[in-house]
């Protein structure tokens, strides 16, 4: 292995050997601050190094790992999201006097988990960031032990992500039994195994374990509870980086494996993607819970996002991949913003009394007393609906003329009922922000650097949703 | 760039309104009514010096805006465009000056929200990119859904989610036929395209171009609006605050009539020609339905968003019976119709300040203690009927005759309508201003004065002396149809080209007897 080769890889090793250091810097001092700025910095240089990576010629790094421009995308996207999260989680666990600097561990953790899924050429390697991923995620969403919800949070999670994992092994060992190969683009029997029925089962078991991790219906139950019980930030890091690494990856392996000459492989996705749509919107409308809300729409989100995995010709893959680099930047700039405006809020709700849940209504009136949050949260929800202005239009727009190339009418029908339905439930948020009543939320108290976050992801969504040829020049 | 600078100055100055509302009380309406009367001069002012010859569309400015997609920003008016942009900017002075001190808290959002909306339905009007018409489309709808939800009435949440959720549903049908058209110029081009000239040169098959049109045809009917996805529409203009209602009446219906013209019948006229039928069948439906829905309202405002759905369906069935006649006696009645039916609301508004109530049945007598209000009254509501003298006869009236060449049964029925109009017209009045006395109400102030006087003049104008919107009127678009139907692949030839022979008499003889 050269060096330019290793260097491809440079950013993940980067969080890798940055896990060691902070292991080291735990047994050293344990200080809150510290090991939070030292997971920052790391992160930061990953960041930059993946930045400077970005038109990278593909290149395999030994068997398992493939990193091309799309991964290292990708990768930025997952080092970003884990950048606000380190920072929110860092006022969310200020407030408490045990110092958690093991959290930060299990964080660059899920991160390099994601790193490996992302440029994963290899089920071996698939299943190696999937577990790293998982694992992590256990210790994460029950990390605040006192909390009522921590144990049915980690538990709900641990064992249903175990079963999706061997569920998710049992399909690949069928794929194998049949190609003969744990590669994904196994070129030279791939056409002839697809007529059997263990690969079209073992398919399906795949996608079922990859379809838990997005939640897609049937796979959701879990989803409301876990992001309700998990502590803000770490709901943040389930509904970005573990999303759009299980994304990638499933894109990747499906276009490689040249999923769509086989039919029935084709209508399971478009079933799943339809029903993710109508259930998860559905879901949604009667939540009061924001969190749980959240976990809702981004079961509807998935599913549109899984409009791109329906392709009908090989030309259409690059297309498709630009698709679903957007939405998926869309969708975590949203994510960013609503999160961060929920652990504000939060983190001030908490001095009060020990432990309040967010429900809509406790936004009430935050308009005339926070504009910039309000702001935010607008921005977030119309980005999420899907309306011009935002980038969640053009995200939108992208799936739709995917859609319409590849005449997915049905689908286009179930996206626009779905968006229907979910307009009810994300204006119900927005015209709760502008109700004049008495027991309007107070003046939430978050700091300068907080502010600028703030108005750094104001800025960032009404850029990008209005000129969105600036992200067109980082996708490809 | 004069468009341009309009778009932006008014976005601008509603962000300045905001500002300064914040700093000096009772800044922001201020704010508004001057860039209003600032921005619609400069408009007026521009067109008039300009050289262009307005008939047909007159690009004024292209620009690449998203090149991911080849999406341009571009602009461009004519005659139509001219009219409905002219309307607008009455209307909204019309809506600052009704909102001048029914609108109490938040004024500088509130501001901002109108100043918001209109540059956004400017937007819809000279927009010649469908991408842009789509952005412009909804950038009209967010801070017109703000000012249902926040001022609005006692049912405004609810108001303003129907409002959004029908508008919005029906304009992704649009969204989806606007890509398809793209990709479709595309793999007959070669290149993706947005750009509405570019459209016009293809040739569609008829089968995609039924679908493609009733996309849009959907979106647009839901706007205009027609039976069956006309339910928005009593509750949004009931709920709304005045302003609200004028606007939403005045101007936001006008973009459907105008979608419809401008994009239906323009861009897949074999298509339109083929579904006239249904329209104008939907369109009487509505005519009927709206007259007599009105007839049984109690509500002040609801009646005149009754009316509304009658009165468009005017226009409906005037645009797709493809006859000149009936094309000028359309834009005759939205014009009309923007000015009859704001100026209803406006008084509704009035009233609604006085007593607090909007329930027809708690009213009475009005005219012993406000005369002038209650002359104003019967003159708009005789307006909304149709009286001979005032804009929407001509406009009815136009409509019709054009109409009946085209449909004559559907117009008979149609005709029907005007009759339902009188009872509804004489109800509303009857009920609010004649009886015994119940209240006394105090008499237009020197504000309301100028909103009914100027609305009630410009009706009087246009009904008496037509050509003055006639003479701008003549041309554009069925011009264009002309063209665009004499190319001899297209089906259906010999009926569009007798409409296109029919017309140019028209446009001969009609210019000087009318």
């Amino acid at each position: 292995m050269t060096q330019a080769i290793l260097m491809t890889f440079a950013p993940q090793l980067i969080i890798a050997f940055g896990i060691v250091l902070s292991l080291l810097l735990i047994a050293w001092q344990r200080s809150q601050r510290m090991i939070a700025l030292f997971t920052q910095a790391v992160l930061i240089f990953a960041l930059l190094l993946s930045v400077k990576l970005l038109s990278v010629e593909p290149t395999e790094v030994t068997v398992l790992l493939k990193v091309d421009s799309i991964s290292v995308y990708t990768f930025i996207l997952v080092c970003i999201s884990a950048l606000v999260v380190t920072q929110l989680s860092y006022k969310f666990l200020k407030s408490q006097i045990e110092v958690h600097d093991e959290y930060y561990v299990l964080l660059l953790l899920v991160v390099l988990g994601s790193g490996v899924l992302v440029a994963s050429d290899h089920f071996a390697s698939l299943f190696l960031g999937f577990e790293l991923l998982s694992i992590s995620f256990v210790g994460l969403v029950g990390y605040i032990r006192e909390s009522r919800h921590s144990v049915e949070t980690g538990f709900k999670y641990l064992i249903l992500s175990a079963t999706a994992s061997s569920v998710m092994l049992l399909g690949i060992a069928f794929i194998y039994s049949q190609t003969g190969d744990l590669g994904f683009t196994a070129e030279n029997n791939v056409a002839s195994a697809h007529d059997t029925m263990f690969y079209s089962v073992g398919m399906l078991l795949f996608i079922s374990g990859i379809a838990f991790k997005l939640s897609l219906v049937p796979f959701h139950f879990w989803t409301p509870d876990v992001y309700q019980g998990a502590p803000t930030p770490v709901t943040l890091l389930m509904a970005t980086v573990s999303k759009v690494a299980m994304f990638t990856v499933l894109m990747k392996c499906c276009f490689s494996q040249n999923y769509f000459a086989s039919e029935n492989l084709v209508q399971l996705v478009t079933l799943i993607a339809i029903l993710s749509m109508i259930v998860g919107n559905s879901l949604a409308l009667k939540q009061n819970n924001l969190k749980r809300l959240l976990a809702y729409s981004s079961v509807a989100h998935m599913g549109y996002l899984l409009i791109v995995l329906l392709i009908t010709q090989q030309e259409s893959i690059a297309f498709a991949w630009q698709s679903a680099q957007f939405y998926l930047s869309a969708y975590i700039l949203a994510s960013l913003s609503i999160f961060t405006v929920i652990t504000l809020c939060e983190a001030d709700c908490r001095d009060g009394n020990s432990e309040k849940e967010l429900t809509i209504d406790s936004w009430s009136g935050l308009f005339w007393t926070n504009r910039l949050l309000a702001l935010l949260v607008i921005l977030a929800v119309l980005s999420f609906a899907g309306i011009p202005l935002t980038m969640g239009f053009i995200g939108k727009f992208y799936i739709l003329s995917h859609a319409t190339q590849a005449h997915l009418w049905y689908l286009i029908a179930a996206l626009i009922i779905g968006s229907g339905i979910a307009l009810s439930y994300y204006l119900r948020i927005i015209f709760t922000l502008f109700k004049q009543d008495e027991k309007a939320s107070r003046i939430v108290n978050y700091s300068a650097g907080e502010q600028i976050l703030v108005g750094l992801f104001i800025g960032a969504g009404v850029l990008f949703g209005l000129f969105p040829d600036v992200v067109g020049l980082f996708i490809v | 760039m004069m468009l341009t600078i309009i778009i932006f100055g008014l976005l601008t100055s509603g962000c300045i309104a905001w500002y300064a509302e914040g700093r000096k009380e009772n800044s922001a309406r201020w704010i508004a009514l001057i860039s209003f009367v600032i921005f619609g001069l400069f408009f007026i002012f521009s067109v008039v010096t300009s050289t262009q010859n307005y008939t047909e569309l007159q690009l004024l400015v292209r620009v690449p805006w998203i090149s991911l997609f080849n999406i341009e920003y571009a602009l461009a008016i004519d005659h139509l465009s001219i009219t409905l942009l002219i309307l607008t900017f009455i209307l909204a002075i019309i809506c600052v000056l009704v909102s001048w001190q029914e609108i109490q808290e938040q004024c500088g959002f509130y501001y901002f929200n109108l100043l918001a909306s209109i540059s956004g339905i400017i937007g819809v009007f000279c927009a010649v990119d469908l991408f842009l018409f789509f952005f412009f489309w909804e950038v009209m709808l967010l801070p017109m859904t703000a000012i249902i939800a926040i001022w609005g009435h006692e049912n405004r949440h609810f108001a303003a989610i129907k409002f959004f959720i029908f508008t919005q549903v029906s304009s992704l049908l649009m969204l989806v036929a606007i890509i398809t058209t793209a990709y479709f110029h595309a793999h007959q081009t070669g290149s993706l395209s947005f750009y509405y000239q570019d459209w016009l040169k293809l040739d569609i098959p008829i089968e995609m171009a039924t679908y493609l049109m009733l996309g849009f045809f959907i979106a647009f009917a839901v706007k205009l609006p027609s039976v069956p996805v006309h339910s928005w529409l009593p509750d949004a203009h009931t709920q709304a605050p005045t302003a609200g209602s004028v606007l939403l009446a005045g101007v936001l219906l006008k973009t459907g009539a105008y979608g419809l013209i401008r994009f239906v019948i323009m861009l897949f006229p074999e298509a339109s020609h083929n579904f006239a039928p249904v329209a104008a069948i939907l369109a009487v439906v509505s005519i009927l339905y709206g007259a007599k829905m009105a007839f049984a309202q109690s509500d002040f405002k609801r009646l005149v968003a009754y009316s509304s759905i009658s009165h468009m369906g005017f226009v409906m069935l005037a645009l797709f019976s493809f006859n000149f006649v009936a094309y000028q006696g359309a834009v005759i009645t939205m014009v009309a119709h923007g000015l009859s039916s704001a100026a209803l609301f406006s008084l509704a508004g009035m009233v609604y300040n006085r007593i607090h109530s909007r329930n027809l049945n708690e009213m009475g007598g009005f005219f012993k203690s406000a005369p002038r209000m209650g002359g104003f009254a019967l003159a708009f509501a005789a307006a909304a009927f149709g009286l001979p003298g005032l804009a929407n006869f001509i406009g009815e009236f136009l409509s019709l005759v054009g109409a009946y060449q085209a449909f004559p049964v559907i117009v008979i029925f149609a005709a029907l309508g005007l009759i339902g109009s009188a009872i509804y017209g004489m109800v509303l009045f009857q009920k609010s201003f004649q009886g015994p006395s119940t209240t006394n109400v105090l008499d237009l102030s020197a504000r309301e004065l100028v909103i009914t006087g100027s609305l009630l003049l410009l009706l009087l104008v246009i009904g008496l002396y037509p050509n003055i919107l006639l003479k701008y009127s003549f041309g554009a678009p069925t011009q264009q149809l002309s063209t665009l139907t004499i190319t001899p692949n297209k089906a259906k030839d010999n009926i569009l080209v007798t409409n296109i022979f029919n017309a140019q008499i028209a446009q001969l003889t009609g210019g000087q007897t009318l």
